[in-house]
């Protein structure tokens, strides 16, 4: 039989009834019909519409092709000049249709039936409507309040749009709450601290790769992961072309197995590498002697083993270098590094030489990988000042920051707070920060930081005090936090508890109520900002099709819900301070929770889109166009102007502390004790001065290496969309788009050393054990990762994320074993970073 | 006419994937079947380790054992040089699955996208269904694409084959494949083998390059430059 294309597509309608009752096997041509009959009505143009992907901490201005009110594709957004040139990003975002389709999305409110709490109990969820759900959270509200302990409510967060002014800002406050609680510290604390102890900048650093000649990544691997990936991954070839890349992991990354140099280092050692690098560095006289200054007579006196006088050096625009050097430096060879690293000194000497001499057109690249260990912070601390040796620093071709983001604030609840609520507000936050143990330093103040996986045992001690309620959005720390175990059993003990999300999920499961959350690329309101490529750039969240099911946005519309709800009975303050923010453009206030949202995104862009207010950076007529654009971009950095002041105790570029010194010395005087205790109760090896200096710390590593003999490393996949991604089909698929991954597996990857020893292979079944739990996975014998390491990526293992992620959802059997319930609950201390990387447990393996 | 051909760039490959998943959503690609792929090897010990990653797909030979397997013309070369196929023709004989050397044709075995037809839910009343998404649109399943049917079966049915087309619906619009459309590191390069000043030819003059299976007399069309 022979059709031509015309009339196959009009048989194909017709045929299509006729089939539909049919049972069995169908003959070609009908089923071919029946498809076909649904598939050919929508063929249409389409259009593009902007918003934002969150699938990593990237942040991509992304549109999304909209066909007859469906999602259909996502691309970059071509008006983004930082990240995503040519409508280019990473796999992540076209993941992101799985997700806003998944049929395991959570479609309605709902309630636990089941008061008992557990892994094992079913919460016997049963749909309720919104107003039965807001009523009844709205209640526990008042409870709080008329009992005057409204701060044993938090208020946690995890992925946010920076509409979180609203529910974490804001709305805890109106109710009398200082525990707004984010994700922070399971994020990078611990990274930002090496910047800031030396450039006073605690933030993600920007890299100006186009103009850069060596590239050093600690831990990074930013074709997979890490920010700017669509960026990097955009520019690497040219990268390649023109710079040299060294990188410093375990485990042969993507990015590791593409550069000139890997080295993969004993996890946690790579303070030995980065100080004996700067020991090279000045030995063989190549730090940049118009940054850092030079030796009044020009004769380097940095020689191994001897101090130097600071007198005979004249520093400019850093301070402390001599003394960083008779502290620390003169005796870490890199035959020293050698032996600590298991680095050959040759490769150290080559890479530190090679950088070196490419300054300052160069880049060395902080992550996680280094930082997040119990003793990483100096060594971040060190990473980083190789960029101020070779003078890098905020300049071409090097390490910068961002360009100012011209948004505004929502006008001060203060007006608005009751009496319950401002001696609410007077408790110190729960999360156990600026104690002793938990300095938490960020930005140079004690107790700044957020500790964020010590909340689950604020929790479970009542230490500081008792929590009763929490809400918690687009987080999942019953998964993602470090220790996880512990966190069922907070939640078990929390007598009430919402969780707003678009999927059930391990944190799902103890919640009281659930609350379907509008997805952040698809069907919600809010902004981000960002930076790539010299360029910041803001963004806002849109909702380009109409929700897929009966969701609101948790920053903006929920607690709108929740004050109406209040206000109903008979508590007006958050309802009267939500109504204070209007329009900017017609002073109308807003009279339902989507107005409302769409007022306070409004109000903080305003300088952006209101041609009134001058601004640099891309310009617009009006809101209109701004949301049609979707996207704000700055002027390219300018470099070098924070070598006036960078703004520490100095005004310098410090290798010497001071601020650091001062925010420590504060510390301890705030627990009357000196800093040598505090570095001993922060498990830090250092005393005296060494404090104040980028210096090497041993790893601290969880376990006795007779019973554990294995260092575990964990990595981030390229497919993960911060772990919320694994119920996607093409997840799944993908999967082995991770070098020594598995398509539909969760692997341990083991030297084949180690594997021979132990009688593993391939596809064999484990179980790992660290000394604070265990997990079950498959065995992957692979060469790219080191002998006596264990190497897994973070990412599977969930029980409750739905169909696709569980192996078996109903028995909550997981799809392999989450990182998190073997790595223990440990700390950066000194920034409240929970730790992860650097080797922090060892574990022992068992062949099932 | 022109003559198509791919180019892929290794040195700027990224080895992400990015390819094979646009690939999916652009032809509405079911599980299991992959029309852009990859092959990944590990090789030396450590740790002077190698770790490479070739994406693939069709080759869209010159000389196509698939064309010449194919008893019913379904499998056919058109006249850009592209190997298209026709499910309307198909027989399912799986003949062109034989003969292929590079294992670019699938064959349906199940009714495709199952996944939107099933009724289980995940947390009975709360969570949905497969089947109730698929009630809710008009399509066969809810972010299909519905360009890819206007040269080829938009969802290709049980009982035949199917494989990469280049995206002809694509080209037919002055568009590049979306697999090219989409690399993220710029790593594919799209165009016409027979002009002399197109991109493929610059760059196929500039570097030296490898096909897949250079000794099977099949003339593949997508040639690879330098190392990954």
């Amino acid at each position: 039989m022979k059709l031509s294309r015309r009339s196959f597509i009009k048989a194909s309608v017709a045929t299509g009834v006729i089939a539909a009752g049919a049972g069995g096997t169908k003959p070609m041509l009908q089923a071919l019909a029946e498809n076909s009959g649904k598939e050919n009505k929508q063929v249409s143009e389409g259009e593009w519409r902007p918003t934002v992907c969150q699938g990593c901490t990237t942040w991509c201005a992304v549109q999304v092709k909209v066909v007859n009110g469906r999602a259909v594709k996502v691309r970059g957004n071509p008006h983004s000049k930082a990240n995503n040139h040519d409508g280019k990003v990473c796999p992540r975002a076209h993941l992101s249709l799985q997700q806003v389709y998944d049929p395991d999305r959570i479609k309605t409110p709902m309630k636990r039936t089941n008061p008992k709490k557990g892994r094992n109990e079913d919460p016997q969820f049963v749909p309720i409507t919104w107003d039965e759900a807001i009523d009844e959270i709205a209640e526990k509200f008042l409870e709080l309040r008329k009992n005057n302990e409204p701060h044993k409510f938090v208020l946690m967060r995890g992925r946010y749009t920076y509409l979180r002014e609203i529910l974490y800002g804001a709305f805890p406050k109106l109710i009398g709450s200082p525990n707004s609680i984010s994700h922070s510290a399971l994020c990078a604390e611990a990274e930002k601290f090496g910047s800031y102890y030396t450039e006073h900048y605690w933030g993600y650093r920007d890299y100006d790769l186009r103009n850069t000649r060596y590239v050093i990544l600690w831990g990074a691997d930013p074709l997979a992961s890490n920010r700017q990936v669509p960026h990097a991954m955009n520019v690497w070839g040219e990268v390649m072309d023109r710079a040299k890349v060294a990188v410093i992991d375990p485990r042969l990354s993507v990015t590791a197995a593409k550069a000139d140099e890997w080295l993969p280092v004993i996890p946690g050692e790579d303070g030995a590498l980065a100080t004996a690098m700067a020991h090279v560095i000045l030995t063989e006289g190549l730090w940049n002697k118009s940054f850092v200054g030079d030796f009044v007579d020009g004769v380097n006196r940095f020689k191994q083993g001897e101090t130097v006088d600071p007198e005979t050096f004249q520093e400019n625009l850093t301070y402390g270098l001599v003394r960083w050097w008779n502290l620390e430096l003169k005796d870490r060879t890199p035959q020293w590094a050698e032996q600590k690293a298991g680095i050959p000194a040759e490769q150290i000497i080559r890479v530190a030489r090679e950088f070196a001499e490419a300054a300052p057109k160069a880049i060395s690249w902080l992550s996680p990988g280094t930082s997040m260990q119990v003793r990483g912070g100096y060594a971040a601390m060190a990473a980083h000042a190789l960029n101020g040796l070779v003078g890098s620093v905020d300049n071409v071709g090097g390490t910068i920051r961002s360009a100012k983001y011209p948004t505004q604030a929502i006008p001060s609840v203060e007006p608005f707070m009751d009496d319950i609520a401002k001696a609410g507000n007077k408790h110190h936050k729960v999360d156990q920060r600026g104690y002793k143990e938990f300095p938490a330093l960020k930005k140079g103040k004690s107790g700044k930081g957020v500790v964020t996986n010590r909340l689950a045992d604020a929790i479970l001690d009542e230490d500081p005090y008792e929590v009763k309620m929490a809400i918690g959005y687009w987080n999942n720390f019953t998964f993602s936090c470090a220790g996880a175990s512990r966190w069922e059993k907070a939640l078990e003990k929390l007598p009430f508890f919402v969780h707003i999300t678009t999927h059930p999920s391990e944190m799902a499961m103890f919640a009281d109520i659930v609350l379907p959350a509008a997805h952040h690329l698809y069907e919600r309101l809010g902004y981000i900002e960002s930076k790539a490529n010299t360029i910041s750039y803001i963004a806002m969240n849109q909702r380009v099709i109409e929700p897929v099911w009966d969701v609101r946005i948790d920053e903006t519309e929920i607690p709108w819900m929740i004050a109406e709800k209040l206000a109903e009975k008979g508590f007006t303050n958050v309802l009267d301070y939500f109504k204070s923010i209007k329009d900017p453009e017609t002073g109308k206030t807003p009279t339902n929770s989507w107005e409302f949202s769409e007022y306070v995104l409004k109000t903080m862009t305003q300088p952006i889109w209101d041609p009134a207010i001058k601004t640099e950076g891309d310009q617009f007529s009006g809101w209109e166009e701004f949301k049609k654009v979707g996207i704000w971009n700055s002027e390219p950095y300018k470099f070098r102007n924070k070598w006036k002041d960078f703004g520490t105790k100095t005004g310098k570029f410090e290798f010497y502390s001071e601020t650091l010194k001062a925010a420590l010395e504060h510390h301890a005087e705030k627990h009357n004790t000196n800093v040598d205790d505090i570095m001993k109760v922060t498990k830090y090896q250092a005393r005296g001065e060494l404090a104040f200096v980028p210096h090497y710390e041993e790893p601290f590593r969880w376990g006795d290496e007779k019973e554990y003999p294995f260092i575990f490393v964990e990595h981030r996949s390229r497919l993960n969309r911060e772990a919320r991604s694994a119920n996607c089909q093409w997840y799944q698929e993908f999967k082995d788009v991770d070098p020594g991954d598995e398509r539909w597996d969760d692997v341990a990857k083991i030297n084949p050393v180690d594997a021979g020893k132990l009688g593993l292979k391939t596809g064999d079944k484990i179980r790992l054990k660290s000394p604070t739990g265990e997990i079950e996975c498959t065995a992957k014998v692979w060469e790219g990762v080191r002998p006596g390491t264990i190497v897994k990526c973070y990412g599977q293992g969930h029980w409750a994320y739905g169909r696709i992620a569980a192996k078996d959802f109903k028995k909550r059997m997981p799809r392999g074993g989450n990182n998190n319930e073997l790595l223990p609950a440990d700390y950066e201390r000194l920034s409240g970073s929970t730790v992860r990387h650097g080797g922090v447990t060892r574990v022992k393996v068992e062949k099932l | 006419m022109p003559n198509y051909a791919m180019v892929i760039d290794l040195h700027k490959c990224a080895g992400c994937g990015a390819c094979a998943i646009a690939c999916k959503n652009e032809n509405n690609v079911p599980e299991g079947i992959y029309w852009a792929n990859y092959i990944h090897r590990t090789r030396g010990k450590f740790p002077n380790v190698r770790y490479e990653f070739i994406p693939t797909l069709c080759n869209h030979c010159e000389e196509a054992p698939c064309v010449k397997a194919c008893p019913v013309g379904a499998m056919h070369k058109d006249e850009n040089g592209l190997t298209l196929h026709d499910p309307s023709k198909c027989i399912g004989c799986k003949a062109c699955v034989v003969a292929d050397p590079y294992g670019v044709i699938y064959f349906n075995e199940e009714k495709p996208h199952e996944f939107w037809y099933d009724k289980e839910e995940a947390i009975e009343k709360i969570t949905s269904s497969g089947q109730e998404m698929g009630k809710n649109y008009d399509v066969p399943f809810p972010y299909y694409n519905p360009d890819r049917a206007k040269t080829y079966a938009g969802v290709r049915p049980k009982g035949v084959v199917e494989k990469c087309t280049m995206c002809d619906h694509r080209i037919k619009e002055g568009k590049v494949p979306y697999c090219v459309y989409s690399c993220p590191s710029g790593a594919r390069v799209f165009g016409d083998l027979d002009d002399p000043n197109s991109e493929v030819n610059k760059l196929l003059n500039q570097y030296s390059y490898f096909r897949l299976g250079e000794n099977f007399g099949t003339k593949p069309k997508v040639f690879y430059i330098r190392e990954f």
